[in-house]
Order: structure tokens, then sequence, then C-alpha cells
């Protein structure tokens, strides 16, 4: 399909997304939060050095790329930029911008389930993760179970709090079995 | 693990957790100066952990720790109760001078939230981290917080003694509410209470209630005599020579078949009683659930799916009629039976009753687990057709999308997966199914054989007949028959007490909107409409309308602008009165909504939504909706009025054209005629028009205007849109943005302030110029 498209249709000639890369921008820390500096062209296609004193980040595919396609955005979320790739800004830059995100995405992950008890189509359950024992409560067990791709599971609590199991396959067969019922 | 959470009460929102003592008294802050105390559960460099947040007069602690169970010393091994002390290990404290910050805010992440606040030099500062699950507290805190900076002190919630730990957890067990809404333990609910309270609706027919249990006890009567008569008797008296009455074969055979017909008859009897009160039960049931959902107010609704809500009480009617009028019954007659039955064995022979009554138990609980196996298929089986089904009805409601990109093969594929994964389900299923109960079937043999045995050796010695043994095995096979039913008993049960739980819930639900108990009546309504200083949150803490305020006279048409979601729709609601503002007053010719009668109320005001809704039945019907005894003329005018009556005419069945549910589709804008063309029919003297020409073409746009406009004489109307134009007449327009209302005045006024309005007109005009319209 690529071949065929010829310059003139393809979409980038229509529409320009800004894209943020190591030679326009610069972060740096502030505080708790990211400060970034960046030239990028505004609506009228004039460039103009500006500086944020917090952005805010936001993945444009959650699930498939945790660390790519990354729209900045500034504190009326409004989008600054795409970050194509994190770690293409520099060792120092990526390892700031990826703990802010691994802040923002807080997700624990679930390496043993020690129990799941289903009443009422309300279920219980009790898991080990990466941060510990947690205990947690879903409503319709059923639609809080986010399956994405083959064996990857997102749990949602009644809270709104989100835990993964990035494979199902991995986990053992006791914790296997207790899930199963609801896949 | 209850005991080990805490949550904020905002009816006390200083109370400091008994563990946080010791570490406060260390650091020389005494606890009567905390006004302010939350907990969350990731520190600041989110990691999980215990961590509060505290507020005195001058300062915002935050310290993180983890809150650790010991032994306690004075413990010794007879103390039964309370031998574990909760400890905090602290690990940091961090204190920010209060004063210093503003704008305390929680950031919602996709999981998780930031509590932050702004210092004196504008920067953001990240105070705490926390999991959704303190979100609404911090939300709460954030509140109080902004209270503090403001009036200096704190008001805490009206609802005093009201904590969001009672919210959430059953005080008696301690385990988490599954619905806070509902506040039911399925562990500690009142069961007796719930089954008499239910009862009600089937004690109703008392004397078809005391036939059928009459019927059901003659029939088993004939049941436990009938094996003796063909059996025992008929060996030992009729066939042996010894016996009283020997050779009488037919005389016999009369009986048995008089047994038989009596045993039909009691049974007939029976169905007919069951099917009149059956539908009886069910229809009453139904009615007083359907009408106790009706008086509810529109947030009841929108808490629940409204779909599942008419299943559900179609389900609920028929399990809770099973239970009283099938289930019960069934049970007393059978537990009576089966004493009857052992009673009668243990007298022949005491012996062979403790052989065959050994693996009873054997038997009961092997088919338990057998049942829980199994349901475990059925659930799997169940997961997998539900997904099956949602793709499906995906799929073929989005085929001309399918269609247009020839996606077919593809979707085929994405179908047939799933398909196959039930398939296997299902074959799980049935292969558990056929594998496990002849097992138990072979058990039930064997059982069965030693009895025979036995029996039959006892018959060979002489100590016993050869009709008893005959007797023995069939009522043994007759206190088999009902042990399935008494395995399932359990999980019927509570599946019945769940039904029944639902209905009184229902019945007792409090509508958050009602009539007062001495409404005030208006005779002549002048159409004055005020807001005064007007609160309103969907959810708590997080307000929707925020402080709003402003009155329309009498016959003036008021615009209210916005963009989507700033909460102009939700005026408009809380003015009919689907819902009520949580603090100020909406008033009508000076008299607050929530004083003035239900149908002043309707009858003066009148909307047509940006949701037009119209029932299955003819147009006519729908439009006659409002006011049913409207005359066809009025019928005619109001759709001339709504601009409707042009293609109405149209169709082949004009007025009488059924609509709705498998009939004929309007489009979006015919739909919305005619539901202006019901508005109008009502002829209110408030008119609120929520969007209500968004689906049309400018032009029959433009034509509606002009008729409604003739209509707005007299009337104060009040139409909210985000089309500008639609708005040009209005005397007066208030701008509503984030729930608040930054902008009034008229036209002119707003365009010369050069503030959010104009900037709306302007993008808008110029939208317009760019295709070559020029106003």
């Amino acid at each position: 399909m690529a071949e065929k498209t010829n310059e003139k249709t393809a979409l980038k000639e229509v529409v320009a997304v800004r894209y943020i890369t190591k030679d326009n921008a610069k972060f740096e820390k502030n505080g708790d939060f990211i400060r970034m500096t960046a030239s990028l062209p505004d609506d009228e296609g004039t460039t103009e050095e500006k500086t944020y004193d917090r952005i805010f980040l936001h993945r444009a595919f959650p699930f498939d790329f945790p660390y790519a396609y990354i729209s900045v955005l500034d504190g009326d979320s409004k989008e600054i930029g795409i970050i194509q790739e994190i770690d293409a800004l520099g060792e120092e830059n990526a390892a700031m911008l990826r703990a802010e995100l691994d802040r923002k995405y807080y997700t624990p992950v679930i390496r043993q389930i020690l129990s799941v008890k289903d009443k009422f189509g309300y279920s219980y359950w009790k898991v080990r993760t990466d941060e510990g024992e947690i205990e947690f409560t879903c409503r319709d067990t059923f639609s809080s179970l986010l399956k994405v791709g083959g064996t990857r599971i997102f749990v949602n609590d009644i809270d709104g709090n989100r835990f993964e199991i990035p494979d199902l396959e991995a986990l053992d067969r006791r914790s296997f079995k207790k899930i199963e019922l609801f896949l | 693990m209850a005991e080990t959470q805490w949550y904020f009460d905002a009816s006390a929102p200083g109370t400091v957790p008994p563990e946080l003592l010791p570490v406060l008294e260390e650091k020389g802050v005494p606890a009567d100066h905390i006004l302010l105390c939350a907990k969350s559960d990731l520190n600041r460099e989110m990691v999980r952990s215990d961590c509060w947040v505290l507020a005195t007069d001058e300062d915002l602690i935050v310290l993180s720790g983890s809150v650790i169970l010991t032994r306690r010393p004075d413990a010794t091994i007879f103390t039964t109760k309370n031998r574990l002390e909760r400890k905090f290990e602290l690990l940091t404290w961090d204190v920010f001078e209060r004063k210093t910050l503003s704008d305390f805010r929680v950031e919602e992440q996709i999981a998780s939230a930031r509590f932050t606040a702004k210092t004196a030099d504008g920067d953001w500062l990240l105070i705490a981290n926390l999991s959704n699950t303190y979100k609404s507290d911090f939300f709460a805190l954030a509140r109080f917080l902004g209270q503090l900076a403001s009036d200096g002190k704190i008001t805490p919630d009206e609802h005093a003694g009201h904590s969001r730990r009672d919210d959430m957890f059953c005080p008696k067990c301690g385990s988490r509410y599954i619905d806070e809404e509902r506040k039911l333990c399925p562990k500690c609910m009142d069961k007796s209470r719930i089954i008499a309270r239910t009862g009600q609706f089937v004690l109703k027919y008392k004397l078809q209630i005391v036939l059928l249990i009459l019927m059901l006890l003659l029939t088993s009567a004939l049941g436990v005599l009938s094996p003796y008569i063909s059996s025992g008797f008929f060996y030992d008296q009729v066939l042996e020579k010894t016996g009283r009455f020997y050779g009488r074969v037919l005389m016999v055979l009369m009986i048995i078949i008089g047994t038989r017909l009596l045993s039909t008859v009691f049974n007939l009897f029976h169905s007919l009683v069951t099917t009149t009160i059956a539908a009886n039960v069910i229809y009453d049931l139904k009615k007083v659930i359907f009408s106790s959902i009706e008086r509810l107010s529109l947030s009841f609704f929108t808490n629940r799916q409204t779909g599942g809500l008419m299943t559900q009480v179609t389900r609920d009617a028929n399990t809770i009629y099973w239970f009283f009028c099938d289930g019960v019954p069934y049970y007393l007659v059978n537990i009576v039976q089966i004493a009857v039955m052992l009673v009668i064995m243990l007298l022949m022979n005491p012996l062979l009753t403790l052989l065959s009554v050994l693996t009873v138990p054997l038997l009961f609980f092997s088919m338990r687990f057998l049942f829980g196996r199994m349901d475990k298929h059925h659930i799997k089986r169940w997961t997998r057709s539900r997904q099956m089904n949602a793709i499906l009805s995906d799929i073929l409601s989005g085929m001309r999308v399918v269609k247009a990109f020839s996606k077919e093969k593809d979707e085929t594929v994405r179908f047939d997966r799933s398909s196959r994964a039930l398939a296997a389900a299902e074959t799980d299923a049935s292969t558990f199914g056929t594998v496990a109960f002849p097992t138990v079937n072979l058990l039930v043999y064997v059982s069965n054989l030693v009895v025979l045995g036995v029996g039959g050796w006892m018959v060979i010695q002489g100590k016993m007949t050869y009709g008893i043994l005959l007797t023995f095995t069939a009522y043994m096979n007759m206190i088999l028959s009902p042990l399935n039913a008494f395995v399932n008993m359990v999980y019927e049960f509570t599946d019945s007490l769940n039904a029944m739980s639902r209905l009184c819930e229902i019945m007792d639900a409090k509508p958050d909107v009602a009539e007062a108990e001495n409404p005030v009546h208006l005779e002549e309504c002048s159409g004055r409409v005020e807001f005064r200083n007007v609160d309103f949150s969907y959810e708590k803490n997080r307000k929707v309308i925020d402080n709003v305020s402003f009155s329309v006279e009498p016959g003036e048409a008021l615009g209210i602008v916005g963009h989507t979601g700033a909460g102009k729709s939700t005026l408009a609601n809380l003015l009919i009165r689907l819902y009520d503002a949580s603090a100020g007053k909406i008033l009508i010719d000076g008299v607050d909504v929530k004083d003035l009668a239900y149908d002043d109320l309707r009858n003066n005001v009148a909307i047509v939504s940006q949701e037009t809704y119209l029932f299955m039945g003819t147009i006519l019907d729908n439009i006659r909706y409002a006011k049913p005894e409207a005359t066809e003329e009025e019928v005619i005018e109001a759709a001339k009025i709504a601009g409707a009556h042009d293609f109405i005419i149209q169709l082949p069945d004009a007025y009488s054209t059924m609509i709705g549910f498998g009939h004929k589709d309007l489009s979006g804008g015919e739909r919305q005629r005619v539901s202006i063309a019901r508005a109008i029919l009502r002829n209110p003297k408030i008119l609120i028009l929520d969007e209500a020409t968004a689906a049309m073409d400018t032009e029959t746009e433009r034509k509606i205007q002009t008729a409604l406009e003739r209509l707005s004489v007299g009337r104060t109307t009040i139409s909210i849109a985000h089309r500008l134009s639609t708005l040009r007449d209005a005397d007066k327009l208030i701008v509503i943005e984030n729930g608040k209302v930054p902008e009034a005045g008229t036209h002119q006024e707003l365009i010369a302030k050069k503030g959010i309005y104009y900037n709306l007109y302007r993008l808008q005009m110029e939208a317009m110029k760019n295709i070559g319209i020029e106003e």
C-alpha cells in the first residue's frame, strides 16, 4: 500500500502533526513535575521557543506502545506535540519521562491470584502483586476484565483502580483456574 | 481485611486514627489541633504504603509509613479479644506552610490520582498520590481546604455522624457492600424479615395454598401406600397360600387401579390450583414492582441499566412465585414423605433400613461436589455465549460498515473464533455431565444391590417375606429420587432470597425527588423563573452547577450558551425537577419548585429535549401524549407550528402512521418536530427548548423559529443551543462554563464585553464566512 500512495495524496501532506524531538525540545525537572522548552510551529506556522512549566504526558496507544507515541499536553489539556519514541530523546530525558509515565499509569501487576469469591455477580479478589497483597472488589466480573491481545488482562475494580495480568499463560495453574471462569 | 482500612469522615473531618497518636505526640503536634485528616495508599514516590494528609491551623502535614499489627504487650494467652495492636512506623514527614498554598486539586489519572496545590510563586506542588479508592475522600479534602482558605473554618457535611465507612462496609461483619447504594451484605441480610414481607403476596391466596399442600400431601400419601399394595400386600397376602386374601387377584388389581385414579385426580386438581395462583401472584408482583419503579426519580434509572431492570423484574417475579408456590411446598411434602417412609422401613426391617440409608450421605456429598463442578462449567459456557452474542450483534448492526470496507472475511474469522470457544466450553460441559452422572447412578445401583443381596439372604433364611423385600426396594428408590432436588435446594434458595431482597429494596427505595407534603398550587402562572445560588452535582463532591443565579421575566426569551458538557441541559432538568438542586433555590412565580404541586409544575413547564423519545403508537397518540383530551384541530395546529404537519400529511397513513419499534422510522429532524408539537399542544407558560432544532436543516429550523417566535408571545421561553444563530432573538443570554455563569446580558452587551460569548460568536461567524454566507 505504502508504495502506491504517491507523494501528493499522502496524509502528511494534508495535516501537520507536531513531533517533539531531541533537536526541538529540552526537558528538565521542575520540582515534582517536568518542564519543557520547545520550538514548535504554531497554527499559523511560525516557530517560536516556548517554555511549559508543567507538561502532562498521555499515551496514544497505552497497551501497545507504553513508551512511544506520547502526546505532550499543557495545563489546559491542549496538545503541544507528540513524542514518537521516548528512547530517541537521549538516555537522561528518557529515564525522566518513563518515570513520569509509570506514575501516571500506575497499575499493580498481578503475579498470583490467591482467591476469587463470586457472589451475586460481584467478585471479591485477593491477589499478590508487585506491590504486595491487595484485596479488591469487582462489579460485574465479566465486563470488569479487559482482554488485550490474546493473553493480557486488565482488571478494573469497583473504585476504578486497575490491575494488570501481563500474560495469562505465565500465571501458575491454580491462579489461572480461578480466573479462567470469567474469560 | 476491612479493619486495616480507614476512611475520611466528612461529618467529622478532623478525626485522627488512634495509631497516629504516638507519632503526633513525638512530633509535638497535639491531636486536637488537627482540622482535617485524610488517608491515602500511595506515597509521594508512588509506592504503596499508609499515608496521611493532615491539616492544622498553620501547616499541611504529609506523612507516610506503614501500619503494623503487633501483639499487645499486656496480652496473655487467655486474651481472646484485641490481642493485636496497631502500630504506625513513620518513614517520611513533610510539612508545608498551609497559608502559602492555594487551588487544591485532585488530578485524576488513569487509575490513580494526584493531590496538588499551587504555591505562592505560582508553581505546582505535589502533595500526595492516591489510588482511586481514596479519590472521593480527597475531593472532599480539597473542598474543605478551600473552605479553610476562604472562610478560615470548616463546615462539616450536614449529615453528621455519617462517615464513608458506614457507606461502604457492613457494620455487622465488616465485609464490603457489593453495592454502596443498596447497602446489602449477603452474609448478614435479615432473611426471615424479607421472606415474611414477600410472603404477603402469596398469603393473599391462603385458601388455594392450603388446598395445594393438602393435594400434595394426599398424593404423597398414596405414593407411600402404592408400593406396599402392589408388592408387599400382593405377594404376601394374595399370592401366598397362607395369605388372608389368597387368590383374589382381581380385587388387588382394582385397588391398584383405584389408587392410581385417585392420585391422578389429586394431581390434576393440584395443577389446576397452581396455574390459577401462579398467574395471579406473578401479575401482582409485576404490578407492584413496576409501579414502585416508576415512582422513583430519574437518578435511579441512570444509576442502573434500564434494559436489565425490566428483565430483572420479570425474572424476579417468577423466582419469588416459584419459591412460595413450588419450592417450599415441594420440599415440605417431600420431607414429610421421606420421614413417613423411613418410619415404615424401620418398622419393617431396621437392619436393612440402616444399610440403605448408609449410602445417602455419601450420595448427597458426591452429588453436591458434582453440581458445584457442573456449575463452573455452566458459568464458563454462559460467559462465552455472552461474548459470542456480543460479537454477533456488533457485526450485524455494523453490517453497512463491514460491507463498505469489504471486511466480511475478517468478521467471519472473528465470529468463528468466539463460536469455537463456545463450542469447546459446551463440549466440556456435556462431557462432564455424561461422565459424572452415570457415576452417581452407579453408586445408587451398588447400594441397591447391597440391600437386594442382604435382603435376599434374609428371605432365604426365612427372616423376611419376599413381599416386604420388594416393598423395601421400592421405598428405597423413592427416598433417593428427591435427593437431586435437595442438593440443588441451597442454590435455589439463595437465588430466591436475592430476588426477594431486590423486591424489598425496590419497594423501599425513596425517590430523591418527591412532591412536597402540602404542595403549593398555582392558580395563574405568569411564567417568571428565577435561579438563586443553585448548586448541583450528580456525583458527590463534583459540582456540575456551581452557584448559578439568573432570572427570566414573564414573556421573556432567555438563551443559554455554552460548550457541550458545560451544564446547560442540567439547568433545564433542574427546572422541571428531574433532579433537585443540592443548594440554592429555583423559583417559578416566586414559589420554590420543591414546594410546587407536580401537576402545576408539569402543566406550566414543557420541555423539548435533545433526546426525543417517541412511544410505540400512532403519530397522533404521540402528539397527544401530554394532553389526551386535545381535539384533532388542536393537534393539527400544534403540528403546523412545529413544522411537522407538512411531512406527516405526506405519509400514506398521515396522523395514523404507526411509529416506534418495528414500525415506520422517522428521521432525527422529523422526530424533533413531532416532539415539539407534543410540547406545544400542552400550551405551557414556560417552554424549554433544549437543542430542539439541532437535528434539522437550516431552512426547516428557520421556519420553526419564526413559528415559535409567534408562539412565544406571552410565554417564557428558555432556549439552549450551541448554534448561536438559533438564539439571535433572545431577550437575554447567559453564558455557562464549567457550571458557572461568567457572562450574562443581551447580545449587544456581550459582544461589547469581548469575552467568551464574543469569541464563540466570532468563531461561528468566521465559519459562516468561510463557506460564503454573511449575515
